[in-house]
């Protein structure tokens, strides 16, 4: 489903990514470890089509299609989600009438039939009592006022009602206590499916507890440099980044 | 607010960006090109009216030339030449309509481009319109049910003729006929407009709408709409403004009156999008318009909301006097101008009573070349004990080469009154941008539904029909402006 | 000032075409408003020399009259270069007394302390050349009608600390023009004490004119009955990274008028500058009236650019809540209106200085606190 060959990416002319090689199959979750700088939240932009984000060199092939081609809303409209790490305040757009234009216009780009509002209401009410979303949030103004587990709850929610072909998830875990983090992860869980690849990136081995990836990568200065089981986080976690890392270098 | 790509349809049907900037071919009927006393005569000729009306008119005409045009405002522009220009035009074939049938299926053709279906609206929404293409009046539905209510709403024209004292104690009482250059040159040559009044104690059944519309070339408008709203009485009034595309700058002075007496509440809503001139700033409409309301008696309240994204030039101030004790004006604005667009528009508070309260929300949207400007006034008197306002102005600048500017003046004469003032200037944040982006929303809607945020607490303000429009027009009127 | 130089009689003669083409300001232009210059200024003497006196002087500074003839290079460079405002022309063209001062490069002087006196007009330059620091004391004592231009350089990395103390003068008409320039990384800090006069019309126009070139204008007007201020400020943001503060506070008593006209300009390119306005009144009877107008022009997108502006009367729940406490109600607004002032007057940072206006404040409080 997603080819990743030798990408290197730049911003502001600095080479973040330096040959980075990766492959996710269809029902498959993969992990992203990697320690601070290592160029974790570059790929997940260049994944999702962030301006400023420049491949130089390599390839992404999304379903045998060239991501790197596609306008950012239209990787969104073919199924690239990538939940982020500070989700962005939007003052005065509610979260509903957000989440019914973002689902109007995928479904558009689509050639699928737009939504009226009470069947977009009916949809999101029924993800949203899972996730502890309450209507009271979605009466809200797009994350202004939320907590930090609000925010994070309202992504996955939105993953959930665009059900997206990948989903990246851009450290999740950050800032949440571990019942927020519980949440989050039965959220995620709930939604791996054979269909649906996820690529979850994390600094911590603790979300790895609760989202068990088939396949864990380990990034630094650019490249990934360890692969291995669900173990591996185990190692990371028991030795610290440093061994893995100085030991590839 | 997924209205982009349904407005966008629109927009493609009729082949530019401005939907409403078609010509409707109808035969017209003018006065002699030029401004001069013979005009003044010709039109109150057309309009039968008595000779008070024409004295008046004569008078304000011969103040006018006197006058000298303000330039006080940031906004730019070639001289006008009024004697270059028509002060009069009329659809030939207008005898008195009894029904919607007998109008010219051309002018309904035009009301159906414009959005307003009159049948549609007879049957289904309940808004009683009196639309005025260009200087006459020519279809007013609902006449009944109001009749039934004893609200009076009618051209001014009409009004002019059939309640003659009513007229004659409010017209000018708010806006004087010296006023300003512009509010004079409308009293000499005001070719219609609308005259509502309500009685004590009523409130008006329905949402009394106009459109007005510009059409024949080289012709100013100049409507003069006069509202009373008697003791305890309540109405809301609708406006829409679009004018077709032309190369020339037209002229557009009006001037709107509002009269509010003791514990009455008139609620006005302007939806202004005459056509702002090309990608290059060529053409659009001159709007100088004069609106002022007057809290007359105790306890009354007048609320002004606009939306303005048309015009090339905008140069308005609705007002408030809050003469009562205890009266309440409010000014919610949206004004937007792109490409070369120039926006100078604002309020003034005038505190007069005792316990006087007014609020200002303005949002200005700057983008292209525009400059888009707030100017405000709150003054409180020494005698308005306790007054209140408080005033916020936000500026949003989309692109680095529009301006946005603020200016307020704040003036107290007294101890206990309690000014508050806060303006902001913001922009369009690049994550939000992404944001939408990445959640599969195209760029000019992202940027529509973003500032449609920014707007928020404007737009509540408009009746549900209108704030569909407005938020449809807040699309349009920004559309490539990132990027 | 020195009357041989044809450099200084040029630039004269073009400040006093610019003046005789506008002439003296009057209500009906924009920016006087709400100061009435032309009837105040009827019958003055044009050709009066304000009186100064240097009371204090740094060692290493330079100090030149400019009555003198010869003047020194720095001042031929600078004297009248800035943007003069319509009354600064007046000033420049008019003024026959006045002085220069230098402050050497990576000099840190302490504190200049002058005092103008008289009627007439006078001029003075400051240049501080860069990484230089000065603190800067005036004092106005002036009588009829007073116009004073002063222009202020500050180089690269320089620092001037500019305390303006005007003491109540009822009988005056005091002009007072300040144009400054900031180079990068520059400071220019201000502090203002109003005594407020018959006409008192304090103007700055302050050109933040490189990277990170910041300024900082903080003020009190404590007027009693009788008593005109008039603060007029113009920051202009040239460049990007600048940065302006301004907090204005009033008290006004009796029939006097206090007034704020703060207008920001952040020019087109002059990204990710940052302004902020505050501006707040307290009226303390029916004669007194305040008149603000924080004005902001704005050229740029990615900036941010805040004003406030309040005008109303002592807080009533604070004075309801000391009077509970055992508080006589005068006592109880005195504390008020003083902690009202106060947020201005703890932002000098300088501890004599910030005495010194605190007792300025003391000093005019109860005469402004009348209605």
């Amino acid at each position: 489903m997603l080819e990743i060959k030798d990408l290197h990416a730049a911003v502001d002319g600095k080479e973040i990514l330096k040959g980075l090689t990766l492959s996710i199959e269809p029902g498959q979750v993969h992990a992203i470890m990697g320690p601070n700088g290592s160029g974790k939240s570059t790929l997940s932009y260049v994944l999702a089509g962030r301006a400023g984000y420049e491949v130089t060199s390599g390839s992404i092939l999304y379903n045998g299609r060239d991501l790197v081609a596609m306008p950012t809303e239209e990787r969104a409209a073919q199924g690239v989600f990538l939940a982020m790490q500070y989700p962005v305040e939007i003052p005065g757009v509610t979260t509903l009438t957000f989440l019914k234009t973002a689902l109007n216009a995928q479904r558009r780009a689509r050639g699928e039939k737009e939504l009226d509002a009470m069947s977009v209401l009916k949809l999101v009410r029924g993800k949203a009592a899972t996730l502890k979303v309450t209507e009271e949030m979605l009466k809200r103004a797009l994350n202004v006022g939320f907590s930090g587990g609000e925010k994070k709850r309202l992504e996955i929610l939105q993953m959930a009602l665009f059900e997206p072909k990948l989903a990246i998830l851009d450290e999740t875990d950050s800032g949440l206590d571990i019942d927020a983090l519980k949440l989050v992860a039965e959220g995620v869980n709930a939604q791996r499916s054979p269909e649906r690849a996820m690529l979850v990136i994390t600094h911590y081995q603790r979300l790895l507890d609760y989202i068990v990836p088939d396949r864990i990568h380990v990034l630094a200065r650019g490249r990934i440099v360890a692969e291995g089981g669900k173990e591996l986080a185990h190692e990371l976690e028991a030795k610290g980044y440093e061994h893995i890392v100085g030991k590839a270098a | 607010m997924s209205a982009a790509p349904e407005t966008k349809k629109q927009v493609a049907e009729i082949g530019d960006k401005y939907k409403y900037g078609f010509v409707t071919d109808i035969e017209m009927e003018r006065a002699p090109k030029g401004l001069n006393e013979d005009t003044v005569r010709y039109i109150s000729a057309k309009k039968s009216e008595p000779d008070w009306m024409l004295e008046w008119r004569l008078g304000a005409f011969a103040r006018w030339k006197e006058m000298r045009e303000p330039n006080w405002a940031r906004v730019h522009y070639q001289k006008i030449d009024y004697q270059n220009a028509y002060y009069y035009a009329a659809p030939k074939s207008t005898p008195k309509k009894q029904s919607l049938d007998e109008v010219d299926p051309k002018l309904l053709e035009t009301y159906k481009k414009l959005g307003i279906p009159l049948h549609e609206q007879m049957a289904l929404a309940g808004v009683a319109v009196d639309a005025v293409f260009d200087s006459v009046s020519v279809a007013t539905t609902f006449k009944e049910k109001l009749n039934e209510a004893g609200v009076i709403f009618c051209p001014i024209s009409e009004a002019i003729r059939d309640y003659p004292d009513l007229v004659k104690k409010y017209l000018g009482t708010v806006v004087p006929v010296t006023d300003n250059f512009f509010a004079t040159l409308n009293s000499a040559v005001f070719s219609d407009g609308t005259f509502v009044y309500v009685p004590k104690g009523v409130r008006c059944p329905m949402e009394l709408s106009t459109y007005f519309r510009i059409n024949a070339s080289e012709t100013g408008q100049f409507e003069r709409t006069l509202i009373v709203a008697d003791e305890g009485s309540y109405v809301s009034y609708l406006e829409g403004c679009t004018a077709p595309k032309r190369d020339e700058n037209q002229l557009h002075a009006a001037v709107v009156e509002l009269v509010a007496l003791a514990d009455a509440e008139i609620k006005y809503s302007t939806v202004q999008n005459w056509y702002p001139g090309d990608e290059e700033g060529k053409g659009g409409i001159y709007n100088f318009v004069t609106k002022r309301g007057d809290c007359r008696g105790h306890r009354s309240k007048i609320s002004w909301t606009q939306v303005e994204t048309g015009s090339a030039i905008t140069w308005k101030y609705p007002s408030c006097i809050l003469r009562g004790d205890d009266t309440v004006g409010e000014f919610y604005s949206i004004a937007i101008a792109n490409n070369y667009q120039q926006a100078d528009t604002g309020t003034k508070m005038i505190h007069l009573g005792k316990n006087t309260r007014s609020r200002i929300i303005s949002k200005g949207i700057s983008a292209g070349k525009a400059q888009n400007t707030y100017r405000g006034l709150v003054s409180v008197h020494p005698k308005a004990a306790s007054a209140r306002n408080y005033t916020q102005c936000d500026s949003l600048l989309i692109g680095g080469k529009c301006g946005a500017h603020t200016v307020p003046y704040i003036e107290s004469r007294n101890p206990t009154a309690r000014i508050e003032h806060e303006a902001t200037t913001s922009k369009i944040a690049e994550d939000q941008l992404f944001y939408c982006l990445q959640r599969g929303i195209p760029q000019d809607e992202a940027v529509s539904l973003i500032v449609n945020g920014f707007c928020r607490e404007v737009l509540q303000q408009l009746p549900m029909e209108f704030a569909v429009e407005a938020q449809k027009l807040v699309g349009i009127s920004l559309e490539g402006s990132v990027g | 000032m020195s009357a041989s130089a044809t450099w200084l009689d040029e630039r004269r003669a073009q400040a006093r075409e610019r003046f005789a083409a506008q002439g003296v300001p009057h209500r009906r232009i924009e920016d006087w408003k709400y100061s009435d210059l032309r009837p105040a200024v009827e019958g003055a003497n044009d050709d009066a020399a304000a009186a100064w006196s240097i009371r204090m002087r740094p060692d290493g500074v330079e100090v030149f009259d400019l009555a003198q003839v010869d003047a020194p290079d720095w001042v031929r460079a600078h004297l009248g270069t800035l943007p003069q405002s319509v009354m600064a022309s007046a000033s420049l063209a008019q003024a026959r007394s006045g002085f220069a001062v230098r402050v050497p490069r990576n000099l840190a002087a302490g504190t200049l302390d002058f005092e103008w006196k008289g009627a007439g007009s006078g001029r003075a330059l400051i240049v501080l050349e860069e990484g230089a620091t000065l603190t800067l004391c005036e004092n106005t004592r002036t009588v009829g009608f007073a116009n004073l231009g002063v222009e202020a350089i500050v180089g690269a990395n320089a620092q001037l600390t500019h305390v303006r103390i005007a003491s109540r003068a009822t009988a005056a008409v005091q002009v007072e023009e300040y144009a400054v320039q900031v180079a990068r990384d520059g400071l220019y800090r201000a502090h203002l004490f109003n005594g407020g006069a018959k006409l008192s019309r304090a103007e700055f126009q302050i050109v933040l004119a490189g990277t990170n070139a910041r300024a900082a204008l903080s003020g009190v007007s404590v007027l009693a009955d009788g008593a005109h201020a008039d603060v007029t400020t113009h920051i202009t943001h040239a460049v990007g990274h600048t940065e302006s503060t301004q907090l204005f506070k009033k008290v006004a008593g009796g029939a006097s008028r206090a007034i704020y006209q703060g207008r920001i300009t952040v020019e087109q390119g002059a990204d990710k500058s940052d302004s902020r306005q505050t501006a707040k009144a307290l009226l303390m009877g029916v004669r007194a009236e305040a008149d603000l107008k924080p004005e902001l022009e704005i050229f740029a997108d990615d900036v941010k650019c805040a004003h406030g502006a309040a005008v109303g009367d002592l807080d009533a729940d604070s004075l309801f809540y000391l009077r509970a406490r055992g508080i006589p109600e005068a006592e109880a607004r005195n504390l008020l209106v003083h902690a009202f002032l106060d947020e201005v007057v703890t932002g000098i940072a300088d501890d004599e200085m910030r005495k010194f206006v605190r007792a300025m404040v003391e000093e005019a409080l109860p005469g402004a606190m009348l209605p």
